[in-house]
């Protein structure tokens, strides 16, 4: 099937993730230790291994990821955002009036912080020699990460599809591989439908609960006789939550990753199913409470084998052609400057 | 010589061709074609090599800002043997099964005395150190709260008052205490039934209640004890601090600040908060029966009046739950801790 006769024959690649369950657990658990051995210090470099891992095990067209960031950045990142947390506690717990001041702070900070975590994020991460890059500026950051939400919660959620669709072209639109864009483009009923499709799926989750509730509560009169009645309502919430918001942030995902073009040819595809996502967290969150953590490693490796294979490329040529403009645009001065405030926040 | 198979990519380009690494001299790295066109001559000491990491594949990065890479790991570990490049710890680490299994022993063992002991003694050290005006905002606010929501004034006779206050001195000026950091207030609060609780700068708060269940000074004085003893102790600047290091601690181990991760952690953290109170209620009950035995009187009177209020409370309507949710220990095992109190001495 020639498309107008001259342009060549997309490709389609899909994504391939060759990590084991195992080999990951070994990896995991020598962080934890060495982590907790060295008072959380080793976390840094815990972070590499364990991305750089998932990453170089995940392929396509049969090239790897690569994930390489220095630790230490990461490290110093994660002593600000402690000590920040900690300061923050603090002083909440003990001068309540001080919060709205630190959300303020928080709100204002927000958006460097995000733009500062993808830029240190995809500039170490690569994919045939080239890094990722990406460009967003405070005023997007702003406008896509916090203007938005609040747009999305002050309106009861009505708009909320709206702050979502703002939220993903932001992300897409301002990474960059090779100096080429990314580009995501989807309508604004499709979003809308997805969100409506979760809140059905939360409200006929809890009405079903509910009514099973109240015909224990009719059986059992009160609380007091049954004690076990409102953790029963927790227990039923949590799920019915959970799949709720996996339900959106599997579709939403699938539709802006559907709807992305890179380099004005090149597409990428997402069929990650919502139920089987559902069940893949659900059933992690359970083994790992069931065996104190040690199932952690395995359900991340799940979790990512499917993330991973339920993606593709669908590429018009083979991106022989691309150059990394980095290099060429900017001084090596520059760079470092540019970087210095790049760390990994781990966001 | 050791030769490792792979691809080379051109300098900053996604293009690549099939490449052969090897170390014709010690201090240099050649890389060329299987036909032997040669790509480059690099020194050693300027090529990056990635660390080996499971079977994911090893990164030669280039000074020029080309890239040779491998899937072939031990070959490439043979490449490099004795060049000082090329070897991490953290690998051989976790290829071995008995590190592996010393690793999730240590794990263990610091995740435990980290909650068992890092965490409480960290609290107590914060709430030991907490400046006192800082403490007096803090009680102040809190009781403000209460008293606009939850509290209303005391329905008490003035007579009943000074009786309490009576009994309340007897615990004030007992062995080490300065009678003038604790203050005894009454309130009314249906909605929080027999009940007393302490502030932590010293306000001690009795409701309304909790007189009804009470039939002998002894007992109350016991009540009274078991609260002084938070104040002593600031088990209620502790439990802040632990509220506060509890999730913190839980992100910084499991390194997973994602939802799921955060999910995961709301369960253990609520048990652990109220594992830590059980404790503190526990050290207040064992200080009442000392309080009690020091005055010359029966700490088993503390145990009376409890198990009173689990009757009326608990057992006639089938049960109050099970103690490790709750904050307070189950009441039978508070009942048979201070009758224990008796016997000893």
């Amino acid at each position: 099937m020639e498309s107008g006769g001259s342009g060549p024959l997309p490709e389609r690649h899909n994504f391939e993730f060759r990590g084991s369950g195992v080999e990951f657990f070994r990896i995991w658990i020598l962080n934890l230790a060495l982590t907790l051995a060295t008072l959380g210090v080793y976390s840094a470099w815990a972070k590499v291994r364990t991305r750089r891992y998932l990453y170089g095990s995940t392929s396509v067209a049969g090239h790897a990821f690569d994930y390489s960031p220095s630790p230490w950045r990461i490290l110093i990142g994660r002593i600000i955002a402690l000590s920040f947390f900690i300061a923050y506690s603090l002083t909440g717990n003990f001068w309540p009036q001080s919060i709205p001041g630190w959300y303020l702070a928080f709100g204002l900070g927000l958006p460097w912080l995000i733009n500062s975590s993808l830029r240190f994020n995809a500039r170490n991460t690569s994919y045939r020699n080239l890094r990722f890059d990406f460009v967003g500026r405070y005023i997007g950051a702003l406008v896509a990460y916090v203007i938005w939400p609040i747009v999305g919660w002050t309106t009861f959620g009505i708009m909320l599809p709206f702050a979502r669709k703002a939220r993903d072209y932001f992300y897409v639109n301002h990474h960059r591989y090779g100096g080429r864009a990314f580009e995501t483009s989807f309508s604004t009923l499709s979003i809308y439908l997805v969100y409506l499709g979760g809140i059905g799926i939360f409200i006929g989750l809890m009405a079903a609960a509910g009514a099973a509730i109240i015909y224990l509560l009719e059986r059992f009169k009160n609380f007091e006789h049954a004690p076990w009645l409102p953790l029963m309502a927790v227990a039923v919430y949590l799920p019915a939550l959970t799949i709720a918001s996996t339900f959106i942030r599997t579709l939403s995902f699938n539709l802006s990753i559907n709807g992305t073009v890179f380099d004005g040819k090149h597409r990428l595809a997402s069929r990650v199913s919502p139920w089987i996502m559902s069940w893949i967290v659900i059933t992690n969150l359970i083994l790992t409470l069931a065996t104190l953590g040690l199932f952690y490693p395995f359900g991340r490796v799940r979790l990512t084998r499917y993330q991973a294979t339920r993606l593709a490329l669908i590429a018009v040529s083979d991106l022989d052609e691309y150059t990394s403009e980095l290099g060429r645009a900017r001084s090596a001065v520059g760079e470092e400057i540019a970087s210095f405030f790049d760390f990994g926040f781990g966001l | 010589m050791t030769m490792v198979e792979g691809r080379y990519f051109y300098p900053h380009a996604a293009r690549f061709a099939a490449a052969r690494a090897s170390l014709p001299e010690r201090r240099t790295l050649r890389i060329d074609s299987p036909d032997e066109t040669l790509f480059g001559e690099f020194p050693l000491r300027h090529v990056r090599v990635s660390d080996r990491l499971g079977r994911i594949p090893r990164r030669f990065y280039l000074p020029d800002g080309a890239m040779f890479e491998t899937e072939d790991n031990d070959g490439a570990d043979d490449l490099l043997r004795g060049t000082g490049k090329g070897s991490n710890l953290a690998d051989r680490l976790e290829r071995s099964w008995l590190l592996i299994l010393f690793s999730l022993l240590v794990s263990a063992a610091a995740a435990y005395g980290f909650v068992e002991y890092g965490i409480p003694a960290m609290a107590a050290w914060l709430a030991y150190r907490t400046p006192p005006r800082v403490t007096a905002v803090l009680s102040q606010q809190t009781l403000q709260t209460l008293d606009r929501y939850i509290l209303k004034p005391t329905k008490l006779k003035a007579q009943q008052q000074a009786h309490a206050l009576a009994v309340f001195a007897k615990v004030t000026h007992y062995d080490g205490r300065v009678p003038s950091h604790y203050r005894l207030l009454f309130r009314d609060a249906p909605g929080l039934g027999p009940n007393a609780f302490a502030l932590p700068d010293g306000e001690i708060v009795v409701t309304d209640g909790l007189f009804p269940y009470i039939k002998s000074d002894t007992e109350l004085e016991g009540v009274l004890a078991h609260e002084a003893s938070h104040v002593d102790r600031r088990h209620g600047l502790q439990s802040v601090y632990q509220a506060s290091l509890v999730p913190a601690a839980i992100t910084l181990i499991t390194g997973d600040v994602s939802q799921i991760g955060q999910m995961a952690t709301i369960l253990p953290g609520i048990l652990l908060q109220s594992a830590y109170v059980r404790r503190f209620e526990q050290q207040a009950d064992d200080d009442a029966a000392e309080t009690l035995k020091a005055n010359g009187e029966d700490p088993a009177a503390l145990a009376q009046l409890l198990d009173r209020i689990d009757e009326k409370l608990c057992r006639k309507k089938g049960g109050c739950g099970p103690s490790w949710l709750g904050s307070h220990p189950a009441t039978a095992d508070r009942i048979h801790r201070l009758m224990e109190e008796r016997v000893k001495k």
